[in-house]
């Protein structure tokens, strides 16, 4: 399935939770229940205070499993639309890094569906994370 | 030549992103990854995942072909 213009980015800018939901809102009348997922930056890790985090992607792989993967729950979980945003760059504690969204007919696909792709995000998306914190800059390399 | 691409934690390692590598015929990913991996040890003992062109690759036995653009890259961190 192609994607819906706009519904899979990668960006630096912030994004607006309210536009992402009107975009997703807007490719179906049917749409009974969306669920979202919004992951933001801690400002607290491993005992360590976090002033920022920086992300990088391998942009154009990174890009294309987001697409995949918003292909293949649509198609798993019978959803009408989804929705895929994540930051790269840096990002300050507190602010916005990912937002996914998944409408269905019902809440059962949408809740279960938002709650798959972020999981599969973690683990297939080239991006990788580096806390920035007055003891020093480390790269993250496991995700509970 | 093969592009090879390194991102985060890798190349930070590895103290660059990108790298180049003459092609000969034969080259497969097994035998560029044991080059990389005796000149940059301490970028490689990190590195999960291998992808050519933009495709995630199992197989370290893969033919690389000249041209080809290979990432070899930390276990992603993003979300």
């Amino acid at each position: 399935m192609e994607g819906s213009k706009g519904a899979v980015r990668i960006q630096q800018e912030d994004f607006s939770q309210d536009e992402e939901i009107r975009a997703l809102k807007a490719s179906s009348k049917r749409m009974g229940g969306i669920a979202t997922f919004l992951g933001c930056a801690r400002d607290f890790s491993d005992e360590r205070e976090v002033t920022q985090l920086a992300f990088e992607a391998y942009g154009s792989m990174a890009l294309a499993e987001m697409n995949k993967l918003r292909d293949e729950a649509i198609t798993r979980f019978g959803l009408l639309d989804a929705r895929i945003v994540h930051r790269i760059g840096t990002i300050g504690a507190g602010g916005q890094i990912v937002f996914i969204a998944a409408g269905a007919e019902h809440r059962a696909p949408a809740f279960d569906a938002c709650r798959w792709m972020i999981d599969e995000l973690k683990q297939r998306v080239p991006i990788w994370k580096k806390e920035v914190s007055p003891q020093g800059d480390a790269w993250v390399t496991q995700h509970p | 030549m093969i592009s090879i691409l390194l991102f985060g934690p890798v190349a930070e390692r590895a103290g660059t992103a990108t790298l180049q590598f003459g092609h000969r015929p034969g080259l497969r990913l097994q035998e560029l990854r044991d080059e990389l991996s005796a000149r940059y040890p301490q970028a490689f003992e990190i590195v999960c995942f291998t992808a050519v062109n933009g495709e995630q690759v199992r197989d370290q036995q893969t033919p690389l072909a000249d041209g080809d653009e290979v990432a070899f890259m930390a276990k992603f961190s993003g979300g």
